[in-house]
């Protein structure tokens, strides 16, 4: 009976061992994982994790490229209000999708977030990458040991992370999302489809925030 | 210099000429930069850290506003040489190239079409579009005055 009793409780001591540490290890943000995923007419299925809550009713699907200077222009000028009004407040959640082709390093930039979303920092990798971003394209700011580099600022398991970016084991990941682009009739960057319950609008270049204020407005 | 000016801008169709030039490179320059936005309403935004490249475009539209003209006249009123009209084609179309090829359509276009040298051609427009859009003014200056110096020299041959 004793046995029995000690058998049963190593195996719930493993299972809610199990679960405590499958609890610690998630990552802080939802990876996608929906092969299926679409936001209107585009499959998002290959883009970022979801920025906000992801029922949240109006989805803003950005395509860009990390090299691009409208791009970062949206990100500075834009996004911080786009963010904290409708983002933080849960009117409207927000997806990345690469449309990197403006030099030899837009889509290995494009490559490292996600195996940085292998490591639940998407986002985080993401913004540094806007935020660390030079004004020459191809210039070296995000050669393959810069981008490792703002991989060991995240702290990430960098053995991980440089044998993902290495490996280009999200090459076609990207590829799959500049032909969504181009599926979608997006020609620049950043492009913007603004996807409500009912209706879909497209925004094309780093337009400012009383246009998407408008638009959002006007879908809630 | 002045009085150059005010020989060329007193027909009324040089001033006309001029307005069109500036006003049609000026939108023209401020939609390709994305200063301007067309769709979905009529907006114009300036981001900070952008002020710089939108004097220029300012600075380039006048003066090619201020040299075609000139050369035209030299030109029709004159009957001068049509090579001389270069300075200020070239200034204009320089002026006008840098940073239009970048994350816009054209860009995008471009380097859709072209392939990898479409991308490096638009990645050095975009690399250098400050400097590019200066030596265009300085090449509209220089065309300036050597026009407003041949105005002089053939008005007093002609005159």
């Amino acid at each position: 009976m004793n046995k029995k009793a000690v058998i049963l409780g190593v195996i719930v001591v493993a299972i809610v061992a199990g679960i405590a540490a499958s609890v610690s290890s998630s990552p802080s943000e939802t990876v996608n994982l929906d092969m299926g995923r679409t936001h209107g007419t585009i499959s998002t299925a290959m883009g970022s994790a979801i920025l906000g809550d992801p029922s949240a009713p109006i989805t803003i699907v950005e395509f860009g490229d990390y090299q691009c200077h409208q791009c970062y222009n949206w990100f500075h000028n834009t996004k911080p209000a786009i963010t904290r009004d409708y983002v933080e407040t849960g009117k409207v959640n927000l997806v990345f999708v690469d449309l990197a082709f403006l030099g030899n390093d837009s889509p290995k930039a494009a490559q490292a977030s996600y195996c940085a979303e292998d490591q639940g920092m998407y986002w985080d990798y993401h913004d540094l990458l806007y935020n660390s971003q030079e004004p020459k394209i191809d210039g070296g700011w995000a050669n393959s040991e810069r981008l490792k580099a703002f991989a060991f600022s995240l702290d990430l398991d960098m053995k991980l992370f440089e044998s993902c970016l290495d490996s280009g084991k999200y090459s076609k990941r990207v590829q799959y999302n500049i032909q969504q682009a181009r599926d979608n009739g997006v020609s620049g960057t950043p492009g913007f489809f603004i996807v409500g319950p009912d209706e879909q609008q497209q925004i094309s270049g780093a337009q400012p925030f009383s246009v998407f204020k408008q638009i959002l407005d006007s879908m809630i | 210099m002045m009085q150059t000016i005010k020989l060329v801008f007193s027909n009324f169709k040089y001033v006309f000429l001029s307005s069109v030039i500036f006003v049609s490179m000026m939108i023209g320059l401020l939609i390709l930069s994305e200063y301007i936005f067309l769709e979905p309403y009529i907006v114009s935004h300036l981001p900070s850290g952008t002020e710089l490249g939108f004097v220029l475009i300012l600075v380039i539209s006048a003066l090619s506003a201020l040299v075609i003209p000139m050369n035209i006249f030299r030109i029709n009123i004159l009957k001068s040489s049509k090579q001389k009209m270069g300075g200020g084609i070239v200034g204009s179309i320089i002026g006008a190239s840098a940073g239009a090829c970048s994350c816009g359509p054209v860009g995008f276009a471009v380097i859709s079409t072209f392939g990898s040298v479409g991308a490096t051609a638009t990645a050095f427009l975009t690399n250098y579009e400050i400097p590019i859009r200066i030596i265009a003014i300085a090449i509209l200056f220089a065309a300036y005055f050597t026009t407003v110096k041949s105005l002089k020299i053939e008005c007093n041959v002609h005159s």
